[in-house]
Formats: C-alpha cells, structure tokens, sequence
C-alpha cells in the first residue's frame, strides 16, 4: 500500500471535523473524495497533506510515518482550494524558490513553465493573474519536486467551464503519468469519468468507499445528492 | 540548513522591499534626524528638587542652614561619599549631588545626569534664591554645573530613539509579517518543502535583527556620532534586536491575521516604550521601568552611549536579554509546531 490511514480523527471545538478514519490507498488510484461543505473532505486532506496536526490516528506514506514532516514532504504535494504564492513576485520565482528550498534543479521550473504553458507568464507578477493561471502555478509548484503522491483540495473551485476542464485535463496527465491523486469535490457529477475510486464523507463520518460505478447506483448518492 | 536560512531571510527582506517596510526603515532614523533638530528647549521647573549632600564635606554653614530651612523647595539627602552621590544619581534617587569644585576653591559644583534638563534648570534657580536670601549678593555658591551624560538633548535623545525602532521593528512590523504568511498560508506552502522549522524561525529572526541593525546605523550615520567601542555597541544592539525579534514572531503567532498583529503590537509596544522612555523624568516610572524587558535595553543604551560606560559591565543584561530571546523562540517554534492559529 502506498497510503496507510489508520484511526485518523480531528476534533474541533464544538464537533468531530473528522471521526476515526481508516482507509489504503495504491499507487497509480485517482480518488475523489466527495461530499457537502462540513463534510470533513478538506480537513482529511489537511491532515495527510501536515497542514493541520491529527488529534489521534497514523498515516504512513510510502513507508514514511506522516510526523516525519521532512521526509513525507518529498512524497507528497498539496494543492489547496487557495494559491498560496508570494503575490508580489513573479511566477519564475516563485517556482525557483520553491524549487531551491526542495534542492530540484532549475531545469525543473523550465519544464514545468513549458509543461504548464506558463512561459508566456514567467515575468508576470502572481497578483496580476487570473484565478486559472494561479491554479496551474500552484499546481506545478506542487510537482516540482515530482512527488508520487498529488493532494488537491477542490481544485477546480471557482474556475470557469472551461478552466475547469483544463484543470481535469492536467489531473487526467498526471495520473496518467503514474501518479496517485486525492482530490475534493462537492460536485460528484463533475468527476464520473475522472476518477477511479470515490470515498464519500458525511458529518464528519466515511460513508461509502468504491468504485464510481457502485457509487452512482448506491443509496447514499441518491440522499446526498440526487434527492 | 545554512542555505535555506540564506534562501529564505532573502525572501523575507525581498517582502520586506516590497511591502515597502525597507521605506519605514529609513523614515524612522529620518524623521528623528528632523525632529532632534528641532527641539525647543523647556523652562525650568518649579517643582521639589533632591539633592545628595556630602557627609564629611565642609559645606558652608549658610549654605546648609538655608537648605535645610528650605524643606518646601530642597530635599537632602545625605550620602557617604562622590561614589555614592553618583550612584544614587543614576538610579534616578536625586536630581543632583553638591560636591567641592576643584577648579575655584571654596566653591561648589553640582553634579547633574543631563545639564539641560529640567531638573537641573530647577537646582540652580532654587539655589540661586536661598543665596540671595541668605546673603544677598555675593559670590555664586553654584559655580560648575557637571553633567554624567556627555552632549546635548540630541545625543540624550538617542537611547529613546533606538529603543522605539527595535520595538516598533519587533512588536509592529515582525508581528505582522509573520501573521500576513499565516493568514495567506506561505508558511503553510514553505514547509511543504523540506525546510527544518527552526530554518523558517531564523529567518524571521535574521529579518528583524537585519532591519533593526539597518535602522541603527542609519540613525548614528545621519546623527554623525557613535560609542566609543562600536564593535561592543553594535554586539549589543545584535542581542537586544534578537531578543524582541523573537518578541515579535511569538506575538504574530498568537494572531490570526495582519490586523490583529498590529493591534497586539501596539498594545506591547506603548507600554514597552513609555515606560523607559519616560522614566528620566519621573520617579515612579523609574520604579516600574525595570520590570519591563525593554528597560533591560534601554538602560544600557544610556549607559553606553551618554555615560561611556563598557559593555563587560552590562553581563546581566546581555543575559537577561538573550535568555528573553532565547524562551520566546523556544515558544514560537512549539507553537509552529502545533501549527498554532494558522487556520487550516
């Protein structure tokens, strides 16, 4: 197993964000993990990703126990909902920065500025970008340290028809590539032919774990989301 | 780890430039430049004056009979010895000390801790008056007035001024740099790379201590003076600036956001600064200021500055200021730790 996810729970001041949770995950799965606002979707993917510190619960990651923050950072990257890009620079040094402080070559930001169509922006200063571009800097920053394991929380939030598609398109590339990716939604009907696996989180509570073939046919799509 | 803490404290003063902190760096130092050159001169003070006699000193008998008459105006107290006279001097105990003049035989000098103050202005009135009472007209009884602070108001000024940069660089502008990359989640993005946390902490510590360094030499090049062992001064500036540098990244993680930190920080920063900046004039200020870590500072400054005293002499000091530094950086990377208030 890539991902070994045992007993994680978060507890906020009032209720659980997320109850004793265990799941695996292999290599190469493209998982949507859905479910409404509260849900505890992001707050999962905050945990795995070391933003937010787990009340109780282990995650491995590829052998790498997740307090291991040094360490578990070259396995996985996280793409959060928000850019979070030094505004005031420019698109190269953001990427270089990042790249420098994750000892990856230089060579790397060319790729993943040509990889991205990014180019055209490397003198652009982040705060004069559209929300789309942001989302595809943030995105290959995430991958400059080519990490095997992609966390994207809600990545196609507020993007337009057509940035959203892009966006997909790239996730559908990086799979393809070999990579294992968790990402949110609210929106399972975006993602039916996208992933491989949906987990559906409910107050807090994982509620359904399969394929999206079981999902669409299962109860628990009909009440949530269907009824 | 020594190139990542370059990387980053570049980064840092790089957001510095741009949020335009490097532009209140050199406003500050400026303004006081400014300010100093237009100071007005105050008139004297009708108040109490303290002054330290000399027990075994042969002060004429008019002299202390119109003295001791003059409750009212004159309060004695009498000391062992010069050294004790000074001492007390510095402790802010009295307003001045009557010794022999060596320079006119007979006569007296006193000894003051800043001949421009108003306290000095009141002595000399005061004594003026009990002469005059007491004999008329005749030959000043006050003939040298000897201040313990070398210069004039602008060099006294000075550790008032160097004191409010290092709180207003670590209590207003680290706090709110360090709350702007939590609320915005930089510091959330940079340690997804394999940065130590201790790195990103000596970065913030590096940004402050740069900028307070900056604004101090800044201040003594446009001011165009300096101690008199400048490698022991700016040693000194070194541990203080460290220590409210790590004052301040402790107070940006106790906030949420931006505005919060500047509010925090200005709530640490008033009472930090009036206190020693106030406490040359006013007895009870002198009693409280020592409990204040910013004190700790500013006494020295004084002492290093006006008074050529030697850092070797400030061993408490130097200690108490860094072990400060040391306990709020120890608090700040436990907070990191946990991930404090970052709002994930």
């Amino acid at each position: 197993m890539q991902l070994e996810i045992r007993k994680l729970a978060k507890r906020y001041e009032q209720s659980w964000g997320l109850t004793p949770t265990s799941f695996d995950v292999t290599a190469g799965e493209l998982i949507a993990i859905v479910g409404h606002n509260g849900a505890g979707k992001s707050t999962l993917l905050k945990m795995l990703a070391n933003w937010t510190v787990p009340d109780r619960g282990t995650v491995i990651i590829d052998g790498v126990d997740l307090k291991d923050r040094t360490a578990v950072v070259r396995k996985v990257g996280f793409i959060p909902e928000v850019p979070n890009l030094f505004e005031f620079f420019s698109v190269e040094y953001n990427l270089r920065l990042f790249a420098a402080l994750s000892q990856t070559p230089f060579l790397r930001v060319e790729e993943i500025l040509g990889e991205f169509n990014l180019l055209p922006f490397r003198k652009s200063k982040v705060q004069a970008l559209s929300k789309g571009l942001r989302q595809r800097v943030n995105i290959g920053r995430a991958l400059l340290a080519d990490p095997p394991v992609l966390l994207l929380d809600e990545p196609t939030s507020g993007l337009d028809f057509e940035m959203t598609r892009e966006v997909y398109r790239l996730m559908g590339t990086m799979h393809g590539s070999g990579k294992t990716l968790l990402f949110t939604s609210h929106r399972p009907e975006e993602i039916r032919g996208l992933a491989t696996r949906i987990m559906v989180l409910h107050q807090g509570r994982l509620v359904f774990d399969g394929s999206p073939l079981e999902y669409f046919r299962s109860a628990i799509h009909e009440e949530l989301y269907a009824g | 780890m020594m190139k990542n803490i370059l990387l980053l404290s570049f980064n840092d003063l790089a957001i510095a430039f741009r949020n335009k902190t490097f532009l209140l760096i050199i406003f500050v130092p400026l303004f006081v430049f400014t300010s100093m050159n237009l100071i007005d001169r105050a008139g004297p003070d009708s108040t109490r004056v303290k002054i330290g006699l000399l027990q075994h000193y042969p002060y004429a008998p008019e002299i202390t009979r119109s003295v001791n008459a003059a409750e009212r105006i004159v309060e004695v107290t009498w000391v062992q010895n010069e050294t004790e006279g000074m001492r007390l001097l510095k402790e802010h105990k009295i307003d001045g000390v009557l010794t022999g003049n060596e320079k006119v035989p007979g006569s007296l000098a006193l000894a003051v801790l800043k001949k421009d103050s108003l306290h000095t202005v009141a002595i000399v009135q005061n004594f003026s008056a009990l002469q005059k009472a007491a004999e008329g007209h005749g030959p000043d009884w006050i003939t040298e007035v000897k201040s313990l602070h070398e210069g004039g108001v602008q060099k006294e000024t000075f550790p008032t001024w160097i004191l409010m940069l290092v709180l207003l660089i670590g209590f207003i502008i680290l706090p709110a740099q360090v709350a702007e990359e939590k609320e915005k989640k930089l510091l959330l993005a940079l340690l997804q790379t394999p940065i130590q946390d201790v790195q990103w902490l000596i970065a913030k510590l590096v940004l402050g201590m740069v900028l307070i360094i900056m604004a101090v030499l800044l201040l003594h090049g446009l001011g165009n003076f300096g101690p008199s062992h400048l490698f022991h001064y700016l040693a000194f500036i070194a541990v203080g600036s460290y220590c409210f540098s790590a004052c301040g990244v402790f107070l940006g993680f106790l906030c949420r956001n931006q505005a919060s930190a500047r509010t925090l920080g200005v709530i640490f920063y008033l009472p930090h600064v009036l206190p020693s900046a106030m406490s040359d004039v006013s007895q009870k200020l002198t009693a409280v200021a020592p409990l204040l870590p910013s004190y700790q500072l500013y006494k020295p400054l004084q002492s290093i500055l006006l008074e050529d005293g030697a850092t070797a002499d400030l061993t408490f000091d130097w200690v108490y200021l860094f072990l400060l530094g040391s306990a709020m950086f120890y608090l700040s990377h436990l907070l990191l730790k946990r991930r404090w208030l970052m709002g994930a």
